[in-house]
């Protein structure tokens, strides 16, 4: 008895961590060290995470960070302008080649800016024409101007989720290491989920910690929200309770007789979660008791913002229901559908229209039901998009410097942290690496990465970042 | 443990203050620590370990400093003392620490940040305390003397008391640990266990009911040793581990962007079936090795064996060449070796006594290697089929160390020579060149491949000849038929111009017969001289040479023309065909068409000797300059530098002391559930060391003095009476204390089936699992309907089953150990997976099959059959009763009572449940 009850408590917790921790002293871990016990290490500010990515590589001069200069000299190359020391060889050599490139070429002719630009709420950002819904958010950003990062191929995409770039090997993301480092808050749904499709970079989160710390990857579909989520052959539902109640009690006979086994014990707890899950998560996506207002609020019935637009609700849904972290991946598929090489204006026009409304309407329901002071929002992408132009009419890849932005837990709202130069090129105020994001974020959630670490894994100082202070409350 | 920070307080708004407390509280314990008094041992040594020792200890005293005990401390460096005891102020080592000047501080920029406030004050207080140590501190042991640098000297068999319980030497070794430590074993597994576990473990598969039912009967203990022999023989056994070395040795079908090629190799199953073949003809682990390495240089013409080069070739990488060398090295150190010299890359090695030239002085006997793909017998388009293998095409490219291991930075001064860390120096390294024969770096030269060739171009002869036949029955056809007057004079002329289609059709596919024939003519004149010896290159040709040449020309050029003919002719066809509004664009294309035919015609007329070279193999083109273009062609060449046969000579050499450890350690894994080193991939000072090496050394000199047998090793470790033991922990309270992690296998370590397994099982079971071996893999779309073994499947990074990577499938970029997860998903696949749900009733009815008439209706019978062929162990009474139970209750059903309709099969119900019993993903 004195045996079996702490581990039943322990288990109750063991869909993310306990369970890892548990396996790792049964021998069962793959790797070595001590694993951490699922509390943060320190206050944390947030529950819960809503990680927004936007697939090909956003323009930040179209969207978050205006650029006149472009229109003003559009046509002249950059060494014609006032601007020509961008090109200074030595402040492009943080640039990593992996192969000369199609892409990825500098583009030296100016690019004019494709949209306009208004003043929005108290702070008075200025925000793209192109986000109308999210402009009147304004005031619940803190817009980061001022990232780069190193590669200029999509591979970028990866970089941005671990800190390395895909050409680097495979390392844990960073909703794998939330996963792995905190606790449950929530025993009937996963604690680490994963929306939209992904398909050019790895579809793996975990890595090194392990396929336990994956995302589940989830469809907004109630009636087929999850792989092997119902039977894929006829088999009525009492058959099914007979069985299972069957395999419940058979398991108490193993479980009796070896009370110490540990992969046994995981394994009835994960088919009790299996179970639930089989319930809560087509609860979580089915929008039926959401009200019209709510779901308008998201632009359910607007053709184009449909499918990002059950996404959002259903992050929503799932930040209420306690789910830690959510991974939403929009535009992925080939190198991404924000990678605007040619006809930027109609391609950021449509992908903006997809997810301008859905993201607004995020952070005000989550704001109308209180949840956005424990939630983080991170609208993110790989890189930005060069000043200058790519053919007639589109911008490359940009690493020098982009933007993105964050809402939500501790973050200060209208706010601009950091900038570009006046065309956009490098960032030149309060430069971030991507996995400052990283730090951030975990700071919010009270996790040091350091205490995280594997052994035998040792992670690069870059790899950690610098929680970007000045944002956040 | 405070009890006041459980997880689910985060949720309350005041949980934040519990936690600023704690943490407060945490802060003051540490202040106070550090005023009172600091332990060096447990706070100081520990900074010093991580932070300073890999400059100041074992492996490098720079400075002439060793940090590596209080005593060496105090003695200080070249420059005297860097610790005053009372004095932090005044010490070196504290002024080093805190330098705010980057060029003084240590440690220095490049090793990382600097120490943290706490550190340096921790550092403070124990010099103020007198920066005393322990006696007899022991500093760092020599790097050269760490015990898996030492070679492998057989160690005795120890006699140990409990001998009747010893099976063979392995258990000697493991029951002196026993006694060492007050351990007992636990009792054999039963006889159903142990089949399945041996059926399991050799092949992959459960064993079938009439194998389950031989054992329970069998009169006496001889079915242990005559399964062991079947299972070892079945070549079933080849393909359970195949997948093992598969995991270790990376394999990976090609993946890319799109269609694009940009890793691993088309084709490469090649090298997946050269594993299962070798595995199951017991070839020995060091030819293994050797093929893999240098297969091209030890047997350059033996396709057979030049499909392990698959090894090498796996690692192509499309876009950058750095990175192909850096995972093989990886690799290759870490697969074959148990070495992370990858860590050297960028510095000298911080645990082991590698330096940073060595990470590339062991690239320089990759560096010549790159990928080409053989033509084989009976198929020349490579599209279908070929064999991928390395050759060596880059002889020239310099091996350079990058600074700080960054490529745009290579060290020009000093180009790197192929070597091996001086600590594993045994023998001097001897790189010959090795001269290649003629049609292994002109594999056009090889019999089959021209043949190939004829055989292509006659089956498009004969394609031709039959659809000129259906021409002329088509137009024969139309000419009978009655019929409007215009209609059909439209319709004849369509006829007829399809006709001559056809005609000319084959008009091109025997020229280009003829063509190939002269062609092959033309090669074999300057392959005869080359033969005789009398060739030098750059020569001139001969007369005959040149004839044959230009014969060969002009049949190109000749085909050209009929080719140009052929064009002409569809567009007069599509002319007819077409309405009048399109007619005149079809007219122009005629009239462009017309001109390519004057000038195919114009050139027959001119001598060339320029003809099209018959190939017989590709090299597989990168883009390491520029990624929309291939990069210049690498060339076969007729020799080899023979550095990777140096390698392999090197790696599988008797006194290696690495090579033999780590495969033992691979191999005794997968059969006990655990490693004896727990760091499977690393085998240095800073892995694990082994909890018993005697055993892994006396394993390792076993498997080397069998020939390199793995088949011996296999069939030691599974007589062993350590391997028979019970998995259960009944009654072990005692071991329980000494050994809860089972260290020194008391007991059987319980090990999850893998992904392939699991899978495998079940179809074996259902009876449906397609017993053909090799080939092709299975692609994506049609794997939810293959019944084939799931080593099978196309497997790359893009690529996985879904399936199977519920249950922890291999990573192909790196995949030492298995993971062993246990997820709902797994759950949710074992429940609501149509592979589950198809296989329970023929499961069922199998089983049925398997009762006696007499007690084909008899439940109790059915489920005692089912749980002792599914879980490997009779039930016991309640689960007996409540499965019984479960089964009326199905029947009363109203799917139950429809009696053989569908999934409602009360038999195949039970089954669905035990498929999902912990037992059935377990071995025991």
């Amino acid at each position: 008895m004195s045996l079996l009850q702490p581990r039943r408590s322990f288990l109750s917790g063991f869909a993310s961590l306990a369970l890892g921790a548990m396996l790792h002293r049964d021998g069962f871990g793959a790797e070595g060290g001590t694993h951490p016990d699922g509390r943060p290490h320190f206050a944390p500010k947030v529950k819960s995470v809503i990680w927004l990515f936007m697939n090909g590589g956003m323009s930040h001069m179209e969207s978050f960070d205006p650029k006149p200069m472009l229109t003003k000299y559009a046509g002249k190359t950059i060494a014609e302008t006032p601007f020509a020391d961008t090109q200074n060889p030595k402040r492009l050599a943080i640039e990593r080649l992996v192969v000369p490139d199609g892409n990825g070429n500098q583009r030296n002719v100016l690019y004019p800016l494709q949209v306009g630009f208004q003043k929005h709420g108290e702070s008075g950002i200025e925000i793209s024409d192109w986000f109308p819904h999210l402009a009147r958010q304004v005031d619940r950003l803190a817009i980061v101007r001022s990232m780069w990062t190193t590669d200029s191929n999509h591979g970028a995409q990866t970089q941005f989720h671990s800190g390395r770039h895909q050409n680097d090997g495979d390392f844990p993301n960073l909703g794998a290491w939330v996963h792995y480092g905190l606790g449950s808050l929530n025993d009937d749904l996963p604690q680490y989920i994963s929306l939209g499709n992904r398909e050019y970079w790895n579809k793996k989160d975990g890595h090194y910690l392990g396929p336990a710390h994956d995302a589940v990857p989830l469809r907004v579909d109630p009636a087929n929200p999850l792989d092997f989520g119902r039977p894929e052959r006829p088999f009525s539902p009492q058959a099914q309770a007979v069985g299972i109640d069957l395999l419940k009690q058979l398991s108490a006979v193993r479980t009796a007789e070896s009370p110490r086994d540990a992969a046994l014990a995981a394994r009835v707890a994960s088919y009790e979660l299996a179970f639930r899950m089989q319930q809560s998560i087509p609860e979580a996506v089915d929008f039926s008791k959401e009200t019209p207002e709510t779901q308008a609020l998201y632009g359910i019935d607007v053709p184009h913002c449909r499918p990002f637009a059950t996404q959002m609700l259903a992050a929503r849904r799932l930040v209420e229901r306690g789910v830690r972290f959510i991974q939403v991946q929009h535009g992925a598929g080939g190198a991404g559908s924000w990678d605007a090489h040619g006809g930027l204006k109609s391609n950021h026009e449509t992908n903006t229209r997809a997810v301008d409304q859905p993201v607004a309407a995020l952070l005000e329901d989550l704001s109308r039901r209180g949840l956005l002071e424990e939630t983080l929002v991170v609208f993110a992408t790989e890189f930005g998009r060069t000043p200058g132009s790519q053919g007639s009419d589109g911008r490359d890849h940009h690493i020098f410097g982009f933007s993105v932005w964050m809402a939500g837990g501790g973050i200060k709202g209208g706010m601009v942290h950091g900038a570009t130069d006046e065309i956009g090129f490098h960032a030149v105020e309060n430069r971030h690496y991507v996995t400052d994001i990283h730090a951030t974020i975990l700071k919010q959630l009270g996790l040091d990465s350091r205490k995280l670490e594997i052994p035998g894994r040792k992670r690069l100082e870059i790899d950690h970042g610098v929680p970007i202070d000045a944002i956040l409350a | 443990m405070n009890p006041n920070a459980k997880m689910n307080e985060i949720q309350s708004p005041r949980c934040s203050a519990v936690f600023r407390i704690a943490f407060l509280f945490g802060a003051f314990l540490f202040s106070t620590a550090r005023a009172a008094e600091v332990d060096y041992l447990k706070h100081v040594k520990p900074i010093l370990r991580e932070r300073c020792f890999s400059c100041h200890g074992a492996l490098k005293q720079k400075g002439g400093l060793r940090l590596d005990t209080a005593m060496s401390i105090l003695e200080g460096g070249d420059t005297g003392p860097v610790v005053t005891p009372g004095d932090a102020a005044a010490s070196l080592l504290l002024e080093r620490v805190t330098a705010t000047d980057i060029a003084e501080r240590m440690p220095p920029e490049h090793e990382g940040e600097p120490l943290s406030p706490e550190q340096v004050g921790l550092l403070r207080a124990w010099i103020k305390a007198g920066a005393t140590g322990p006696d007899q501190e022991q500093p760092e042991a020599d790097p050269r003397e760490h015990w898996a640098f030492r070679p492998v000297v057989r160690p005795a068999v120890p006699a140990v008391q409990r001998s009747e319980w010893i099976r063979n030497p392995i258990d000697a070794f493991v029951a002196r640990q026993y006694e060492q430590r007050g351990l007992t074993p636990q009792p054999e597994a039963t006889r159903l266990l142990l089949l399945r576990r041996l059926s399991l473990d050799l092949i992959g598969l459960p064993p079938t009911p009439a194998e389950v039912a031989a054992v329970q009967t069998a009169a006496n203990e001889e079915w242990y040793e005559q399964t062991v022999t079947q299972l070892l023989e079945d070549p079933r056994h080849g393909e359970r581990w195949a997948r093992h070395w598969m995991d270790v040795w990376r394999y990976s079908d090609w993946w890319g962007l799109g269609d694009q090629l940009r890793n691993s190799q088309p084709h490469i199953w090649h090298w997946r079936d050269w594993i299962v073949e070798s595995l199951n003809a017991d070839t020995p682990y060091d030819e293994m090795l050797r093929l893999m390495l240098a297969a091209d240089e030890l047997h350059p013409n033996d396709l057979g064996k030049l499909r392990a080069t698959g090894y090498l070739a796996r690692n192509y990488f499309l876009f950058n060449r750095n990175q192909w060398m850096e995972e093989t090295v990886e690799h290759v150190s870490k697969g074959f070796l148990g070495l992370t010299l990858n860590c050297a890359k960028c510095h000298d090695h911080k645990y082991d006594p590698f330096t940073h030239a060595d990470f590339y002085r062991m690239r320089a006997f990759f560096e010549p290697y790159h990928a080409r793909v053989d033509i084989l017998p009976g198929e020349m388009n490579l599209a279908r089929d070929g064999i991928p293998r390395v050759f060596d095409g880059l002889m020239d490219t310099p091996t350079y160390r990058f600074i700080r291991g960054q490529e745009s930075n290579p060290d020009k001064s000093t180009p790197l020579a192929p070597g091996v860390p001086a600590v594993l120096a045994f023998k001097p390294l001897v790189i010959e060149p090795v001269e290649l024969p003629a049609d292994a770096w002109q594999p056009e030269r090889r019999a089959w491949v021209l043949e190939a060739y004829r055989t292509a171009a006659t089956q498009q002869l004969a394609v031709a000849q039959n659809k000129l036949v259906a021409a002329q029955e088509k137009l024969a056809a139309k000419t009978a038929q009655p019929g409007a007057a215009e209609e059909m004079a439209s319709a004849l002329a369509v006829a007829r111009q399809e006709l001559q289609v056809a005609e000319l059709a084959k008009v091109v596919a025997q020229a280009e017969l003829d063509s190939l024939e002269q062609r092959i003519t033309a090669m074999r004149a300057t392959w005869a001289r080359a033969e005789a010896g009398d060739a030098k290159p750059g020569e001139a040709l001969t007369d005959a040479e040149q004839q044959a040449a230009r014969t060969a020309a002009r049949s190109e050029a000749e085909t050209a023309v009929a080719q140009a003919r052929l064009v002409l002719a569809n567009l007069e066809l599509r002319l007819l065909k077409e309405p009048a509004d399109k007619k005149d664009a079809v007219n122009k294309e005629i009239t462009t068409a017309r001109e390519a035919l004057d000038k195919a015609m114009k050139k027959t007329a001119e001598p060339s000797e320029q003809f099209t070279k018959i190939f017989g193999a590709k090299w597989t083109a990168t883009r390491f300059f520029n990624s929309s273009t291939d990069d210049p062609q690498v060339t076969f060449q007729s020799r080899s530098s023979g550095r990777r046969r140096a390698l392999a000579d090197w790696i599988t050499d008797r006194r290696n002391p690495l090579t033999a450890r780590v495969a033992v350690n691979q191999i005794w894994m997968r059969h006990m559930g655990a490693p004896l080193v727990p760091t499977v991939f690393d085998f240095g000072r800073k892995g694990t060391p082994p909890a018993n090496p005697e055993l892994l050394d006396w394993l390792a000199a076993e498997l080397m003095d069998s020939g390199w047998s793995m088949k011996h090793l296999h069939r030691l470790i599974v007589q062993s009476a350590t391997y028979r033991l019970s998995s259960s922990t009944a009654g072990a309270e005692q071991n329980l204390a000494v050994d809860q992690d089972n260290q020194f296998l008391w007991r059987r370590t319980p090990v999850r089936l893998e992904s392939q397994s699991v899978r495998d099982s079940i179809l074996a079971l259902a009876g449906t699992l397609d017993p053909s071996r090799g080939g092709p893999p299975v692609p994506q779309a049609s794997q939810e309907t293959s019944t084939r073994r799931s080593l099978y499947f196309f497997h790359s990074n893009n690529e996985r089953n879904l399936f199977l990577t519920m249950f922890d499938e291999a990573l192909v970029k790196d995949c030492y150990r298995r993971e062993q997860s246990i997820v709902p998903q797994q759950a949710l696949a074992l429940t609501n997976s149509k592979l589950v749900l198809d296989s329970s009733r023929p499961i069922a009815d199998r089983l049925t099959g398997a009762l006696p008439k007499e007690a084909a209706t008899d439940e109790a019978a059915f489920v005692r059959l089912a749980f002792v062929n599914l879980l490997g162990a009779e039930p016991n009474a309640e689960e007996l009763a409540a499965s019984v139970q479960a089964l009326e209750t199905w029947k009363k059903l109203p799917e139950g009572q429809a009696a053989d309709m569908g999934r409602g099969l009360p038999r195949a119900n039970l089954v669905w449940v035990l498929l999902n019993h912990n037992d059935f993903v377990m071995v025991r």
